[in-house]
């Protein structure tokens, strides 16, 4: 596509945009709402956002399914307040969702072993009828616009304008930090087309392409995106992809993870370490030289007498140190 | 006249009929039981090789009880009874002798109470009628194995038929040992090398009682009998490494590697060579027998106590193991597992940097076994908090290494179970290193499309070889060339 008809594209897109932001002021609630039984928290959407990644990334999903499903789900937790009982019920049935419109339909992991992988306590049936809810609650008919759909947008406009920078600017490390981002509830407030601008930025900046940062304001200035707005979200990408490429390893967290080994197994692992019966018998220091045993003569000739050739000249404790010492090393084993 | 078997050449008593590496069959190990198909076998459960020639019935004259007779008299009616206790009667026939039997059985009864509460009856003649006692009556040669094929891990034991005799004479041995006035260095002269070495062969027994006993009585030999303590420890080798490179046969091993877990446990610190000379010539060896699954919780025991005195020897002993993997038999690989596990819960995290390699590069193919139970347990490693926080540590090493197998099987494995199991690990994983673990399924996936194109171009090629090859011999006179 060449570059007038991308821009154009681009247009379209960006007024089309606020039809799919999450309802700022549910989300503000969501953020602001203390840990409470009643209530969703930021930190509990959060976790599941990081489990929707996890089953994205295990069942073979594409980035659009899961930026799809975190977009309904933020649409959907803005509107509707429910119970954290029920979160994870309505995050699988927008990852079901959005695989379905997005994948293959031979890809799409039933929805069976969707919850049986991620260990839901609720039936099928539930999660078809949470489905529907969400379908008509947030009217879902077209694929929304989200962040990723900017985000490939600028990422053709800004090949299409220097053809040699493929290899620098990567679609693929795109994708995984917005992914990285959408784990974070904030960054749900943004705009697509300015959460992807600023991505974008950042990896230019990165790459220190002095043209590549031409076409990024050409495309400011072509959406009329305030410069305010793109900083401030600049700086909060920029933070949590700090975060994000560090190399300190976060802890994971077992406490939700079931894990279930069959019988036999299960047997085995609980069979007891065997408690030692015997006593320990401590090595001793000296007394234990075996030239102490002075019984060499009592043995039937033929058999390969290791101690025995010490000889009782070799006891007591009065013979020289050294002396016993070359005597120990001598005893090797056959 | 009463024969008794009597060996100077060591560990030779035990009569073979054939050699020991006879059967199992591939079918016994994996799960499928040979007891499932076997036809019943004829009960048989009593041997004994102590006979006698048919003679005279034994007589023996009834000595009056120890608590009737006053004290200074004691000592000396005690050895007349050891003396009388020498006889040794024949189970194998169950009539004979009864009466003398039963008196020889309330004899010994009193001996071990009386060993177990008297003062002062040890004088320094008792010692020698002790140990001549206690040897008329246990040292003998061992009955053959009933059959070539016996299994120690399916097949009922043969039991020994003097027993009761047997087992009261072991008893009052081990009583007499650990007598507050049992005195080493007068044993010392009776209780000797060769002594030890009869007693050694007897631990070849199939009935596990007497093992049992054995063990108890070495172990207390072991503990007050300073001088003999190498030679022990040398002969066991010996055992063992016959064991291992010859026979494939002995009953006692688990009962020796138990003595021999309180020893290491009580090894001095630094270690000596020979101690680790054994620990990698002998008990790393062991782990390759087939019989393992009889004594595999002791030897892994020994491992442990090993590590935990010198932890400089877990590179040796991870890298032996892998070395001697299973490569056929899964319930060794179980085994093998559970014994790594073992290892690396009391591992030190710089020894484990220097092993997490070739170590991740062998779980990562149990991770993949088909094999549900292998793969099972090699996924639970990821339930150990402790491995867990080493994993973390050496996260940007192990991941990749565990990464492709991991990814496959989430897509390949036949056993959902194994599905659900891998699904944990990789979440774990994917929280530990984000970064990378997005790497590296960034390269797998197009490495997959790589793939996958290759192969559709393949399959094109051959398409249109067919089509020319059609075209071809067509295009004449129709009729296709052969």
């Amino acid at each position: 596509m060449d570059a007038y008809k991308l821009m154009k594209e681009l247009r379209v897109n960006y007024e089309q945009e606020v039809f799919y932001l999450p309802k700022e002021t549910g989300l503000v609630l969501i953020e602001s709402s203390t840990r409470d039984e009643s209530r969703i928290s930021a930190k509990c959407r959060d976790v599941q956002v990081e489990d929707l990644w996890s089953l994205t990334s295990f069942f073979g999903y594409s980035t659009q399914t899961f930026v799809l499903a975190v977009n309904l789900l933020d649409r959907f937790l803005a509107l509707m307040r429910i119970q954290p009982k029920h979160l994870s019920c309505v995050s699988l049935s927008c990852l079901h969702m959005a695989a379905k419109v997005t994948e293959e339909e031979c890809d799409v992991t039933s929805s069976d072993e969707l919850i049986r992988i991620g260990q839901a306590r609720f039936t099928a049936s539930d999660l078809c009828r949470m489905e529907k809810i969400v379908s008509e609650k947030l009217d879902f008919k077209s694929k929304p616009i989200t962040a990723l759909t900017f985000l490939q947008l600028y990422h053709q406009i800004a090949l299409s304008h220097s053809m040699d920078r493929k290899e620098t600017l990567s679609l693929e490390k795109l994708e995984a930090q917005l992914k990285a981002c959408l784990c974070r509830i904030s960054f749900s407030k943004a705009k697509p087309s300015v959460l992807a601008l600023s991505l974008l930025r950042l990896q230019i900046i990165a790459v220190q392409s002095e043209d590549m940062l031409e076409i990024a304001s050409h495309i400011q200035r072509h959406l009329k995106i305030a410069d305010g707005e793109l900083r401030l979200w600049s700086e909060r990408v920029a933070q949590c992809l700090s975060d994000y490429a560090s190399p300190e390893c976060s802890k994971p967290n077992h406490r939700k993870l079931q894990w279930i080994v069959s019988r036999r197994t299960a047997q085995n692992l609980h069979a007891s370490r065997s408690v030692p019966e015997l006593p320990t018998i401590p090595e001793g220091g000296w007394g234990e030289s075996e030239s102490e045993d002075s019984c060499e003569d009592v043995m039937s000739s033929g058999e390969e007498s290791l101690s025995s050739s010490l000889g009782s000249d070799a006891e007591g404790p009065y013979f020289p140190l050294h002396y016993r010492q070359q005597r120990d090393r001598g005893h090797l084993l056959a | 006249m009463v024969v008794q078997g009597d060996s100077s050449a060591p560990l030779q008593s035990r009569a073979m009929s054939s050699a020991a590496t006879t059967s199992p069959s591939v079918d016994k190990v994996d799960g499928f039981s040979r007891k499932s198909v076997r036809k019943a076998k004829q009960k048989r459960s009593q041997s004994s090789s102590q006979f006698r020639s048919q003679g005279k019935p034994i007589e023996l004259t009834p000595l009056p009880l120890l608590k009737d007779v006053p004290a200074p008299e004691q000592p000396e009616l005690f050895l007349k009874k050891l003396q009388q206790c020498c006889t040794v009667f024949d189970f194998m026939d169950t009539l004979s002798d009864l009466k003398m039997k039963e008196y020889k059985r309330s004899t010994l009864n009193e001996l071990v109470d009386y060993v177990t509460v008297s003062r002062g009856y040890l004088t320094e003649q008792a010692y020698p009628d002790v140990v001549k006692m206690v040897s008329h009556n246990i040292f003998r040669t061992l009955p053959p194995s009933d059959s070539n094929e016996f299994d120690p891990e399916e097949d009922e034991p043969t039991l020994e038929a003097s027993w009761p005799h047997l087992q009261l004479v072991y008893e009052f041995f081990i009583r007499f040992l650990e007598s507050q006035e049992f005195q080493p260095s007068i044993a010392k002269k009776y209780i000797d090398q060769k002594f030890v070495l009869q007693l050694l062969e007897l631990f070849d027994s199939e009935d596990p009682r007497e093992r049992d006993y054995l063990k108890t009585v070495l172990h207390r030999i072991y503990g007050k009998f300073l001088g003999l303590r190498a030679f022990i420890r040398k002969q066991i080798n010996n055992i063992f490494l016959r064991f291992v490179y010859e026979t494939e046969h002995f009953n006692g091993v688990a009962e020796l590697l138990e003595i021999l877990g309180s020893i290491i446990n009580g090894f001095a610190l630094p270690l000596k060579a020979e101690h680790k000379q054994f620990l990698v010539k002998v008990l790393i060896p062991l782990h390759t027998v087939r019989s393992l699954s009889l004594f595999h919780a002791q030897l892994a025991y020994c491992i442990v106590q090993f590590l935990e005195k010198d932890p400089t020897l877990t590179e040796p002993v991870i890298r032996g193991l892998l070395k001697f993997w299973p490569k056929t038999c899964s319930q060794k690989e179980v085994m093998f597992l559970g014994e790594l596990e073992e290892i690396l819960d009391v591992i030190e995290p710089t020894q484990f940097v220097k092993i997490q390699e070739p170590l991740f590069k062998q779980i990562s193919r149990c991770v993949s076994s088909p094999h549900f139970q292998v793969a099972e347990r090699a996924l639970y490693y990821w339930n150990n908090e402790y491995i867990m926080s080493l994993i973390e540590e050496n996260s940007s090493v192990i991941l990749p290494i565990m990464f492709a197998s991991l990814y496959r099987i989430s897509k390949e494995h036949w056993n959902p179970a194994i599905v659900a199991l891998v699904y944990n690990v990789l979440k774990a994983f994917m929280e530990m290193n984000s970064t990378l673990f997005d790497e590296l399924t960034a390269t797998y996936k197009s490495d997959r499309q790589r793939e996958k194109k290759k192969e559709k171009e393949r399959e094109e090629l051959w398409k249109k070889l067919e089509d020319l090859e059609l075209k071809r011999g067509l295009r004449s006179d129709g009729i296709i060339p052969t």
